[in-house]
């Protein structure tokens, strides 16, 4: 199976490096046929040949490349891709039909994540603790506390906008707009200089998309560099799509006592912190769900999904420590 | 609502119970010849394989086209010969060919070059927001360059913006219902039926009475695809789908801009060809266009010779004036509109039976409310060239003794009966990829550009699913 699944995998890289030739060959700049991150096509497209109903789909994908070759003014260049493209479509054709398994596991998921330590995780990845978590739920602390207990670097919201904010200045581009940061669904002023210098520098996108879009840069880049414990931003998803191997917590505890907690650290009356919360939630809830099309909080979207009430800021910090702990030596 | 139904129901009945010979009121000059309805199943036949062939054969397809078209059109001319006679068949393919395909594929043809001479360099990136820009952008050009000319214009922007999103055939299908298509309702250069209305008569700039209707259709139609988009956009995200937006600043500028010239110099040509006609030294004693005979009674007139020799010289003066790197960059193959002209050809002559028909059996269609001329024209519109199809019903309309509204040289017709011919023939186009000329072409352009788009009956699905309730709304606001 292992080797069916190499196989599927040579011939994806294939199909991505023909499209790539073949958009070369034509000279346009309307945009090659896959467009998306190497890595990720590549995996889809492997993935296609061996989850066999969605072959009609592989098919079509490469009847595009098809469409395209057949345009190249070279008639050398042409015929050279169109024979690949021939023997593309003839190995696929003798690919076996099943590569069935039973094993419950999501090998894709798996191979990304960092608890599963065993067979999938290289000296050379670094290690990246993704948490989300309610407000209220003492996750920012649980966070903060796990960083200092694996001797690694806190990124929050705040930190994370500061960063952005120095690149950005960095950049000499608009800085201001990253106050909108973590509110796309607060209310929007309708500045017309602004909007109209906002559009101009992220290229026609809406501001929140395009700092959401450096942010996915931005942890994609510290996550090869640097180890690091990341609350929020959607982390979790961004790495998962650049197949970033990192574990994905999320923590959460009973409204009551995220209410009682949120009214002793904030100073809140009772009626204000369950509004407050709730708004919280469904900032952080809309939020995720835009970005990720998943729900927030849903068990399956994460590793490991904690209680905090259960355990406490100390013992909770222990227990993704211990889970940690289990792997092979890191760089840290 | 009740007036309604019986009448799509009376309509559906005729329809069915005609399948006795009918008068082909085309041919009405030479004799009054009766033209049986089997002779259309070429053209069913033809539109079938349009639909189907690229789906079940598709290589096949692609190789044999013209053969297949041809195929069909020699399945309609040996029995209409061996019926009507050699004569009649000869003049009726001519006078297809000569006076309705000829000016039509040279239109797009000049369209298709200067459009293609034109780059758009920039990184926007296709976001909903600007998506819905683009597409309210297209929709306003289409009534002032046509929709052929706006779609050509718009198109290779439109793909490249969204180059880096996986989802975006549903951009197309929208972009095909309101730039080539909806767009072109204002004025007589946006549609060619409008443009047949002008020269029957109808003022330059009445068009403009379909303004409202233009705003409600593009309205919906821009709400709908906003949020179809926004979610779509979603869903590109959420895979991790992203712009390179890592240049601060967006760098925008066109090149090849002086073709501008040559996209004016063909709508020029265009409206020199529905006004010449009109003017006395192109006539003749008895009021005919005067022009080059061919055969029979088939000649080319000197307005149609005009307007092909102003839209050619413009391709020409285009392709020699513009450097040959930003067709590259455009990816400017011929392939669009090669299989434009192929299957239209062949649409074009298998189609005149049924055109025939129609021509006979207008005027008993029993059509005199707003609402049946929008449906009626609209349907058949869908599939048959919308040019012949207005007419039709603009004469049928001139026939029924209205004492106010437009007048035209075919008589008299109520203001509400013209807006209503005209939003069925002009809005109806985008009911299928052959409802009008530009929807094939964008197809054609977006499959050459890695764009997988519906098929036949997918895009058919899109227009059920999105433009039929829009045309209710239409009906029940405007036409009741």
């Amino acid at each position: 199976m292992q080797d069916n699944r190499e196989k599927c995998r040579e011939l994806a890289a294939r199909i991505y490096e023909l499209d790539g030739e073949v958009y070369r060959c034509v000279g346009s700049s309307l945009g090659r046929t896959f467009t998306g991150n190497k890595e990720t096509t590549i995996k889809s497209l492997a993935g296609m040949m061996y989850t066999r109903p969605q072959g009609h789909l592989l098919r079509s994908e490469l009847a595009l490349i098809n469409n395209m070759a057949r345009t190249i003014p070279d008639v050398k260049d042409r015929h050279r891709l169109l024979d690949e493209y021939a023997q593309i479509l003839k190995e696929i054709s003798e690919l076996p039909d099943s590569f069935g398994t039973v094993d419950i596991i999501d090998e894709e998921r798996a191979r990304l994540n960092t608890a599963n330590l065993h067979q999938k995780f290289s000296k050379d990845d670094r290690l990246i603790v993704c948490i989300g978590r309610s407000h209220g739920s003492a996750g920012n602390d649980i966070g903060f506390e796990l960083a200092k207990a694996l001797k690694i670097n806190y990124y929050d919201a705040e930190i994370f906008t500061q960063v952005l904010e120095r690149l950005e200045a960095e950049n000499d581009s608009v800085n201001d707009a990253l106050q909108h940061i973590d509110k796309y669904s607060s209310k929007r002023s309708w500045n017309l200089k602004k909007m109209f210098q906002e559009f101009n520098r992220y290229h026609g996108l809406p501001t929140q998309d395009a700092i959401f879009f450096n942010q996915s840069d931005l942890i994609c880049s510290m996550a090869k560099k640097e180890d690091f414990v990341i609350m929020g931003r959607c982390a979790d998803m961004i790495l998962k799509n650049n197949h970033i191997p990192h574990i994905s917590i999320f923590i959460d505890a009973p409204f009551e006592l995220r209410v009682q907690r949120i009214m002793a650290v904030n100073n809140m009356k009772f009626k204000e912190a369950v509004h407050f919360l709730k708004k919280m939630d469904k900032r952080h809830a809309r939020y995720y769900n835009f970005y990720t099309s998943e729900q927030w909080g849903k068990a399956v979207n994460y590793d490991l999904c904690i209680n905090s009430a259960s355990y406490g800021l100390e013992e909770t910090v222990e227990l993704i420590e211990r889970m940690i702990a289990q792997k092979p030596k890191h760089k840290h | 609502m009740r007036k309604c139904a019986a009448f799509f129901v009376s309509l559906g009945m005729m329809l069915l119970s005609n399948v006795v010979p009918v008068f082909a009121a085309g041919t009405s000059e030479h004799a009054a010849v009766s033209v049986p309805i089997w002779m259309c199943i070429p053209f069913a036949g033809l539109l079938l394989c349009i639909a189907v062939l690229p789906l079940v054969a598709g290589e096949w397809w692609e190789k044999h086209q013209p053969l297949a078209v041809a195929g069909w059109a020699i399945l309609f001319i040996v029995p209409f010969a061996v019926v009507f006679g050699a004569g009649m068949a000869t003049e009726t393919v001519l006078e297809c060919l000569i006076n309705d395909y000829l000016t039509f594929i040279v239109l797009l043809f000049g369209l298709f070059c200067v459009s293609g001479n034109i780059t758009m360099e920039g990184d926007f990136a296709g976001s909903p927001g600007v998506n819905t820009g683009l597409l309210l952008m297209g929709t306003i050009l289409a009534s002032c360059i046509g929709t052929t000319g706006a779609s050509m214009l718009m198109i290779r922007p439109v793909i490249k913006m969204n180059s880096w999103r996986r989802h975006k055939r549903h951009l197309i299908v929208f972009f095909i219902f309101l730039v080539s298509n909806m767009g072109g309702c204002l004025t007589p250069i946006g549609d060619p039926p409008l443009l047949m209305g002008f020269m029957r008569g109808v003022p330059f700039f009445w068009s403009l009475h379909l303004l409202p209707i233009l705003i409600f259709n593009t309205a919906i139609l821009l709400f709908v695809f906003y949020h179809l988009d926004k979610k779509r956009y979603r869903r590109d995200i959420a895979r991790g789908r992203k712009p390179d937006i890592s240049k601060p600043g967006t760098e925008f500028r066109i090149e090849g801009l002086h073709n501008l010239i040559f996209l004016v110099m063909i709508v020029a040509a265009v409206i020199l060809s529905g006004t010449l006609p009109n003017l006395p030294m192109f006539q003749d004693t008895a009021g005919n266009v005067l022009g080059i005979h061919i055969f029979g009674e088939v000649t080319l007139g000197f307005p149609s010779i005009i307007e092909i020799v102003i839209i050619l010289l413009a391709a020409f003066l285009s392709f020699r004036t513009t450097d040959v790197s930003i067709r590259r960059r455009n990816h400017f193959t011929w392939g669009a509109i090669k299989e434009v002209a192929v299957l239209f050809i062949g649409i074009f002559i298998t189609m005149q039976p049924a055109l025939m028909i129609l021509k006979a059996n207008g005027a008993e269609l029993g059509i005199t409310e707003p609402y049946q001329m929008f449906w009626v024209t609209g349907a058949l519109s869908s599939f048959l060239d919308n040019t012949p199809t207005y007419l039709v019903f603009l004469t049928t309309a001139g026939t029924l003794g209205f004492q106010s509204g437009i007048a035209t040289t075919l008589g008299t017709v109520s203001i509400p009966a013209l807006t209503a011919i005209s939003c069925g023939a002009v809005f109806m186009g985008a009911n299928t990829y052959i409802g009008n000329a530009p929807n094939f072409m964008v197809k054609a352009i977006a499959d050459e550009n890695g764009i997988r788009m519906p098929s036949f009956f997918g895009y058919m699905l899109w227009s059920l699913a999105v433009l039929i309730p829009v045309f209710i709304l239409d009906t029940l606001v405007f036409f009741l």
